[in-house]
């Protein structure tokens, strides 16, 4: 040892009574008179939670005793310092936060609407082939009345749901065995991408003629679409992953799996949910091609059936009819189920910017 | 000194491949039981590759290096919180990895929190937090893992000098209070004679142990108290020979 110095001149005391008489002795004698609980030392409400009576460290319990006035000074400071350096996070009322995301695409509908109305006043186009709002409404009207626009919704959405769950049990696994395996990934990943750019309607006739004109053949084609999003989804959540948190959580003692499910996956949510909001929509997109093309045998009617009904009819108010509902129930999906579960996952995480959104 | 000695370093010697330069070389290091010791060392010095030995993330090329069984908790520069856990479900998240059964690991982990004055803060998620507010919830986390020794590779280094210091002052009394073993590393002169019993220092490329500086932690110590800035005179004078060997 080339060097060894005793700062303070003095020595420091054997093992078994360092921790008692390393307290100092310069500026406490009040060191005697330390109280009773550590409790009183506190400032009021720290430690409030702490369930009485509990002491699953027992060493750290034991030598709380010690507590002494240069330790509450320390907490006062600490105190302190972290209420300087947090500040209050203020959130906008929710009712304002409301009328702020819904106001301006209303207002931009009732402008387009107006547009579109005016048009047809001034210009008189023919009525066939481009109609009006009013005819547009009328018609979804009379659809109303006859029962098929509803029949159409809830035919369409219950498969669309129905497929696109199918997809997330199916691609969740898959994506999660993607991204963790090396090997996996690299045979299979360009495989995946490939499909993701396919489009799922070339799925169609082969689907026919596998399944026939039945709900199977809708099914495959939703699958075929909506499940390599997902997966991709997945592996790039997973990619984005920060290599310290896996590295925290190997420290920690996690095993694979369970540094697969406590850390790589919740910490992949955001991407996750990212592939999951895209994998819903090809479901939708490959439901309606796949309805337009296949129509009859054991397949319901769906809104791409309303669609091509108003084709075969040269209904072109109809065909704006399903068009129109179609966009509408993505774009409810989208706002009722996807962008508050977004929203609240990019809050907890601090990722949000109040207002932005 | 009847401690007893926890971590045996002896003769160790580290290359990543056989043609590769000596990173660690001839490095002999015993580290007793509630020690506190700080391991400085410029860039290139070995320090964290020293840790990652320590830890059992790593394994020798050559000497020997007798660890605790059951490793050691580590804490890094970055707090690296889970952001989607409040301050109080990360500590849990130590807990639930011990194996601590579910019912004791709330209280257990609000006992932690309290331990590094957090205790009003247990809801709050890392987002929310302030750098050392972040660091401490991390320094509970690596309580909660409960292993005799801690290893901290430069915890304070991206902190603003106000909150280093009051870390500083946090984590000596933490170390009195839990009588934890503590490695800790840092390129800090200051801070290693501000907080160790021991100061070893490393020279660079390849790491040997350049010099050792034992001081007296009995009694309250300052960054600014002229022992601490004595003693962190003659170490620097040391590191900077040692530095300045490499330029030839």
């Amino acid at each position: 040892m080339p060097h060894d110095i005793q700062t303070a001149g003095r020595v420091a005391p054997p093992e078994a009574t360092r921790l008692e008489t390393s307290r100092p002795a310069i500026d406490s004698p009040g060191l005697d008179t330390r109280p009773p609980s550590s409790g009183a030392t506190r400032p009021a409400g720290a430690g409030s939670d702490l369930p009485a009576g509990s002491m699953p460290f027992p060493e750290l319990v034991e030598r709380e005793a010690s507590s002494s006035p240069d330790e509450a000074e320390l907490r006062e400071l600490a105190a302190g310092l972290d209420r300087l350096q947090t500040d209050e996070t203020r959130r906008e009322s929710r009712w304002r936060r409301f009328w702020s995301g819904v106001l301006p695409p209303v207002i931009l509908i009732v402008v387009l609407l107006v547009v579109w109305q005016v048009y047809t006043v001034v210009a008189r186009p023919r009525p066939d082939l481009y109609p009006g709002p009013v005819e547009v409404f009328t018609a979804i009207g009379a659809a109303w009345e006859s029962g098929r626009l509803q029949l159409a919704v809830t035919t369409s959405l219950e498969r669309g749901v129905i497929g696109f769950l199918i997809a997330v049990a199916i691609g969740t696994p898959i994506g999660l065995a993607l991204a963790e395996v090396g090997w996996l990934r690299r045979a299979f990943g360009p495989f995946v991408s490939g499909l993701q750019v396919l489009p799922s309607v070339a799925w169609v006739p082969a689907a026919i003629i596998w399944f026939g004109l039945s709900d199977a053949t809708v099914y495959f084609v939703i699958l075929m679409g909506a499940v390599p999003s997902i997966i991709n989804g997945l592996i790039s959540g997973v990619n984005q992953v920060p290599p310290q948190l896996r590295r925290v959580g190997r420290v920690l003692g996690a095993n694979r799996s369970q540094l697969a499910t406590l850390v790589v996956l919740p910490a992949a949510l955001p991407g996750y949910v990212g592939g999951l909001k895209q994998g819903w929509a090809f479901s939708w997109r490959s439901l309606m091609a796949a309805e337009i093309i296949a129509t009859g045998g054991s397949i319901g009617f769906g809104l791409g059936a309303l669609l091509d009904q108003g084709r075969q009819l040269a209904d072109l108010s109809a065909v704006f009819v399903a068009i129109l509902v179609i966009l509408f129930v993505g774009i409810l999906v989208e706002l009722a189920i996807f962008a508050p579960i977004e929203r609240a996952l990019l809050r907890r995480r601090g990722l949000l910017q109040e207002g932005t959104r | 000194m009847s401690r007893q000695t926890v971590i045996r370093i002896d003769g160790l010697g580290k290359r990543f491949g056989e043609r590769a330069p000596l990173v660690l070389d001839d490095v002999t290091l015993h580290v007793e039981e509630g020690e506190f010791v700080c391991l400085l060392g410029a860039s290139g010095c070995g320090k964290s590759t020293l840790l990652n030995l320590i830890a059992g993330l790593d394994r020798p090329s050559t000497g020997t290096i007798e660890v605790p069984a059951d490793g050691a908790a580590v804490m890094f520069q970055e707090s690296a919180l889970m952001p989607w856990l409040s301050a109080r479900r990360n500590v849990e998240l130590a807990l639930k990895l011990r194996g601590v059964p579910r019912a004791e690991r709330r209280a257990k982990a609000l006992e932690l929190l309290d331990v590094v004055n957090l205790a009003d803060a247990a809801e709050k998620r890392p987002h929310e937090l302030s750098g050392g507010m972040r660091q401490r919830v991390a320094l509970a986390r690596a309580l909660a893992q409960d292993r005799k020794v801690l290893l901290m590779d430069e915890p304070f280094a991206a902190l603003d000098a106000i909150t280093r210091d009051l870390l500083h002052e946090e984590l000596e009394r933490v170390w009195r209070e839990t009588g934890r073993t503590i490695v800790f590393v840092t390129h800090n002169v200051r801070e290693a004679a501000r907080l160790g019993e021991r100061v070893v220092l490393l020279s660079s490329r390849p790491g040997r142990v350049a010099g050792e500086w034992r001081l007296d932690a009995s009694g309250p110590r300052r960054i600014e108290s002229p022992e601490v800035s004595a003693v962190s005179i003659e170490i620097t004078e040391r590191l900077r020979k040692e530095i300045a060997r490499n330029a030839a």
